[in-house]
């Protein structure tokens, strides 16, 4: 459904040249849940830029359905690190932000953004500022932001890296349930393996300097995975360990 | 902060206020009224000046200049300042000239503003105008070159198109600096508006300044100075109050540590 093929960039500063992605493939199904893991700078985050259209790549080609894309795709919403929410607009607001883009009535807007907003929970804090809300709350606000659009393909950019552990827990639970629901196919960026390994179908592992996959690992546990134990399965427990090994954390280890 | 602090700091301002005043009530005694006058004969002579109306007529063509010559200076200093933080060659074309005209002491430019409109309240709202231009200009330009790549980013990705992104993200994301500039214009635009009523006029606040302190009648002369200094007041009080009412999120943001 949609594929990376051959996906390169380069970074020019002046007379050096830094290779982010060297010659990335990637293909992921219909309703597939991916994660891209790997070390800071490893060129994750480039790499999802690449596919939502934000960043130009210096080669290769995102094909959707069978059409390479060009600019912003549509069928594509981004889901931010930082969330970015616009301070200046309240949260359904900016939830409307994206079918605003798309030309929508305003009538139809709001509706479709409340609805939206109940699916994360948040539809009684519509009207506030969304500077007044949690963390947690903030990321909810982002994710619907997002799939007001009605999206086929969710990108998500390290979302809950900047919560606490219970907060995270919580939204992982949360966004398996959605993606079930909505049969979502989500490309999501982490450096935390046990998260990848809750969420995805497969993993791919990323090493940096060039960036590039080394390896796509299949998790092979069944869902829904928040009704068992995962981190305590052994074979999450045999994964993690090979996961770890194949990122060669251990040898970076400096001290 | 302690109820002895709150306390101290409402009653040690007006206790130096109520001294200060005092002190120079008791001035008066010795001192020769031409010199600084006393509070109670400003205060006679405010009242006067409001009765016989001749403070109400300075007020109104001193308002007058002022706010008009702003309205065009921010209106245009917002506009020019949206082209050239958004188009690279209008920054590059403009630059130098708007950090000249800002860097400028522009009394200097009085005369030429005489010559140019002669003595006329045209003359005044032009230099009110051309005072009030740059700092508001240079801060919409530096507010919205440096809008945050974040929000940029959710415009783009959420498909707004350029004219959009522009709307509804840029202008917003610059209303800080943007006000950090109208602030500066409008301190800008009294002293405009008293300096070209001393130079090129027979109306408004500026023109009794300089009458009254021609024929050294001081009391009035204060009388004045304490009108002027609430008009000061009063800029600074509704700006606050457009922030708050339709701006909350600027404090907002701050305050929650984004």
């Amino acid at each position: 459904m949609l594929e990376a093929r051959g996906i390169s960039k380069t970074y020019r500063s002046g007379a050096s040249e830094v290779v982010a992605l060297q010659d990335v493939d990637l293909s992921v199904q219909g309703g597939e849940f991916v994660s891209l893991v790997g070390p800071s700078g490893c060129g994750k985050t480039t790499l999802l830029r690449i596919i939502d259209g934000l960043t130009p790549a210096s080669g290769g080609a995102i094909i959707f359905d069978g059409t390479p894309l060009t600019g912003v795709s549509r069928e594509m919403a981004f889901v931010f690190q930082d969330i970015n929410l616009l301070p200046w607009r309240s949260v359904v607001e900016n939830v409307e932000i994206g079918l605003e883009g798309r030309g929508i009535a305003k009538d139809e807007r709001r509706q479709r953004a409340l609805e939206t907003l109940r699916l994360v929970g948040l539809e009684t804090v519509a009207t506030r500022p969304p500077y007044t809300l949690s963390g947690g709350m903030q990321q909810r606000v982002g994710v619907a932001r997002a799939l007001a659009i009605q999206p086929k393909v969710l990108l998500m950019d390290e979302p809950f890296v900047h919560l606490d552990n219970f907060t995270r827990e919580t939204l992982q639970i949360e966004l398996a349930k959605l993606w079930r629901r909505l049969g979502l196919t989500i490309i999501f960026v982490t450096h935390d393996v046990d998260e990848a390994i809750f969420l995805s179908d497969r993993i791919a592992l990323f090493r940096s300097s060039p960036g590039r996959i080394t390896e796509v690992a299949t998790v092979g546990l069944r869902h829904p995975r928040w009704e068992f134990n995962v981190r305590a399965d052994p074979r999450a427990i045999e994964l993690r360990e090979h996961i770890i090994d194949a990122l060669q954390v251990r040898q970076s280890v400096l001290v | 902060m302690t109820r002895a602090d709150r306390w101290a700091d409402r009653a040690l301002p007006a206790a130096a206020l109520v001294s200060i005043v005092a002190a120079w009530q008791l001035s008066g005694l010795f001192l020769n009224p031409i010199l600084i006058s006393t509070p109670t004969a400003v205060a006679a002579e405010l009242v006067d000046l409001g009765r016989n109306g001749q403070i109400w007529l300075a007020l109104g063509a001193s308002l007058e200049e002022m706010v008009i010559g702003m309205a065009v200076g921010l209106t245009v200093g917002i506009g020019l300042g949206v082209l050239m933080g958004r188009y690279t060659i209008v920054a590059r074309v403009l630059f130098p000239y708007v950090n000249f005209f800002n860097a400028t002491p522009l009394v200097v430019i009085i005369p030429l503003v005489i010559i140019w409109v002669g003595i006329t309240t045209q003359a005044r709202l032009l230099f009110v105008f051309l005072i009030t231009l740059w700092p508001v200009l240079l801060n919409t330009a530096a507010g919205i070159r440096n809008v945050d790549r974040g929000y940029l980013d959710v415009g783009v990705a959420f498909g707004l198109g350029e004219r959009d992104v522009l709307r509804k993200i840029s202008l917003p994301a610059a209303t800080p600096f943007i006000l950090a500039g109208v602030r500066i214009s409008a301190g800008l635009a009294i002293i405009g508006m008293i300096v070209s009523e001393m130079e090129i006029s027979f109306v408004g606040l500026g023109f009794l300044l300089v009458s009254f302190g021609n024929s050294f009648e001081t009391a009035k002369l204060l009388a004045v100075v304490i009108v002027t200094s609430l008009l000061g007041v009063l800029n600074v009080t509704i700006l606050k109050a457009v922030q708050s009412r339709w701006f909350p999120w600027i404090g907002g943001v701050a305050g929650a540590g984004h």
